[in-house]
């Protein structure tokens, strides 16, 4: 049956892609549209994972409503899988004993003994524009997930604080809450249009996270000014 | 404190190891992650232009002048802090000696050293960059930012620079802004629209891409807001 998946991931971590080299009839799940090239051997199969119900959850997480299986059919076959986003890509080996916690736009592809569900994470980080939309990876094999910038793994071993912007995945042995930390705003002025109002997430326990080098809402924000203005 | 360059130049992320009860002041929405026994507070900085009247004009023109104060406790403390724009990180070190810092190029400093806002060597500004400068004095660490990669130029005699290239530079160079171009036309169609003659001896740092130019290059193709 199918075990784990030879893959690589090549040009980190700036602009890193993974390639995956399935063996006869071995099968990946990957995000919708993240297949950049293949070989023709391969077939694809749009899917709805796990039903109408989580999908649409998926949907709410910020996380496109379908992925896709990529098959090797009679024969060996290579795919190269590339995030929207330019940045880095990891892999992470699920044995069952711990599950991963990915931030909803973090998914890349999966093994297809791995189950991908989204977790509601309430409205606390809603409003602000950086949704902690999770999606817990549970199950065994392989799971490769991807950042805005480079990735930096930090084993926390009692308590961790995270700008909420800033996480990728970590461990669901760390337990986690969303809360405003006011040292880092400033008597509630907003100091950028999408984010930045000092909400971090607060973690402790042991276990490993990652995190990103760099937040797409700072690049947004970056440019919503030099929009043209409309004069009326 | 130790500093460790990660991912450079590119994804730049700066891992700072604090010893217990040290300080280090970074420009607000630098902090990536810390160890959570880290102290934080965030204070709008005075510049000579004064107080929060001044700050808050500056901050209309896309600037935060909002400066956040990390303190570690009774034990040794990390924190990652990382630029907003993709580049490399440049740490500088002060020995009584004077830097000018374009004020986006500002991530961080240790507490011996001295930021002022709103340098005015640069009044003369007529360019619709909303740039403002920072002078940087006394002894410790200054942590820069660029868009891009960081290269250095070792002036001696004559040189120029475009303004929207430079991250910072030694106060021992002597600076006139001017037009690249004779005519007024010519210096807005070339581009160039201004730059930093430098003369003297001392070290200019530059990055290999200007942000308004990427800013305006995007955000002339969004729909207006």
């Amino acid at each position: 049956m199918s075990g784990e998946i030879a893959y690589a991931i090549d040009h980190s971590p700036a602009y890193a892609s993974l390639k995956l080299s399935l063996r006869p009839e071995q099968t990946v799940t990957v995000e919708a549209g993240a297949m950049a090239a293949m070989d023709s051997c391969i077939d694809m199969k749009s899917k709805m994972k796990g039903g109408l119900g989580k999908g649409l959850g998926r949907m709410f997480g910020g996380e496109s409503l379908f992925t896709s299986e990529f098959t090797a059919k009679g024969g060996a076959g290579d795919i190269y899988v590339s995030p929207g986003v330019p940045g880095d890509i990891k892999h992470y080996a699920l044995d069952g004993s711990r599950n991963l916690m990915v931030q909803s736009s973090g998914f890349v592809a999966a093994g297809q003994g791995v189950t991908i569900d989204s977790k509601f994470q309430g409205f606390k980080g809603f409003f602000s524009g950086e949704s902690l939309f999770l999606l817990k990876v549970t199950g065994q094999g392989d799971f490769w997930f991807s950042s805005f910038g480079a990735i930096v793994e930090i084993p926390i071993d009692g308590s961790y604080v995270v700008d909420t912007g800033y996480i990728v995945a970590f461990e669901d042995t760390l337990d986690y809450r969303v809360e405003v930390l006011n040292g880092l705003s400033f008597k509630n002025l907003k100091t950028s249009i999408f984010g930045g109002e000092g909400l971090v997430t607060h973690f402790s326990g042991t276990g490993k996270l990652w995190i990103q080098t760099r937040n797409v809402y700072s690049l947004v924000n970056f440019i919503h000014p030099f929009r043209p203005v409309k004069n009326d | 404190m130790k500093l460790e360059l990660l991912h450079q130049p590119d994804s730049a992320i700066a891992k700072v190891h604090m010893d217990p009860q040290e300080e280090l002041q970074a420009e607000a929405g630098a902090m990536v992650a810390m160890s959570s026994d880290i102290n934080v507070s965030t204070t709008l900085r005075k510049g000579k232009g004064g107080g929060v009247l001044g700050g808050l004009k500056r901050m209309v023109a896309g600037e935060s002048l909002f400066i956040s104060v990390f303190r570690s406790g009774n034990s040794a403390a990390e924190l990652y802090i990382a630029p907003k724009l993709m580049g490399d990180i440049l740490p500088y070190t002060l020995s009584g000696t004077e830097l000018v810092i374009q004020s986006t190029s500002y991530l961080a400093s240790t507490p011996g050293v001295q930021v002022d806002l709103g340098f005015t060597g640069f009044k003369s500004f007529l360019s619709g960059e909303s740039v403002f400068w920072l002078t940087a004095n006394g002894s410790g660490l200054v942590i820069l930012n660029a868009f891009g990669s960081i290269y250095e130029i070792d002036v001696d005699g004559d040189y120029v620079v475009d303004t929207g290239h430079i991250v910072a530079f030694e106060r021992t160079l002597d600076y006139d802004i001017t037009k690249v171009n004779k005519s007024w036309a010519g210096a807005f169609f070339s581009g160039e629209g201004f730059v930093c003659q430098f003369r003297g001896r001392g070290k200019v740092f530059c990055q290999t891409h200007n942000p308004g130019a990427f800013g305006r290059k995007i955000g002339g193709k969004l729909p207006p807001r």
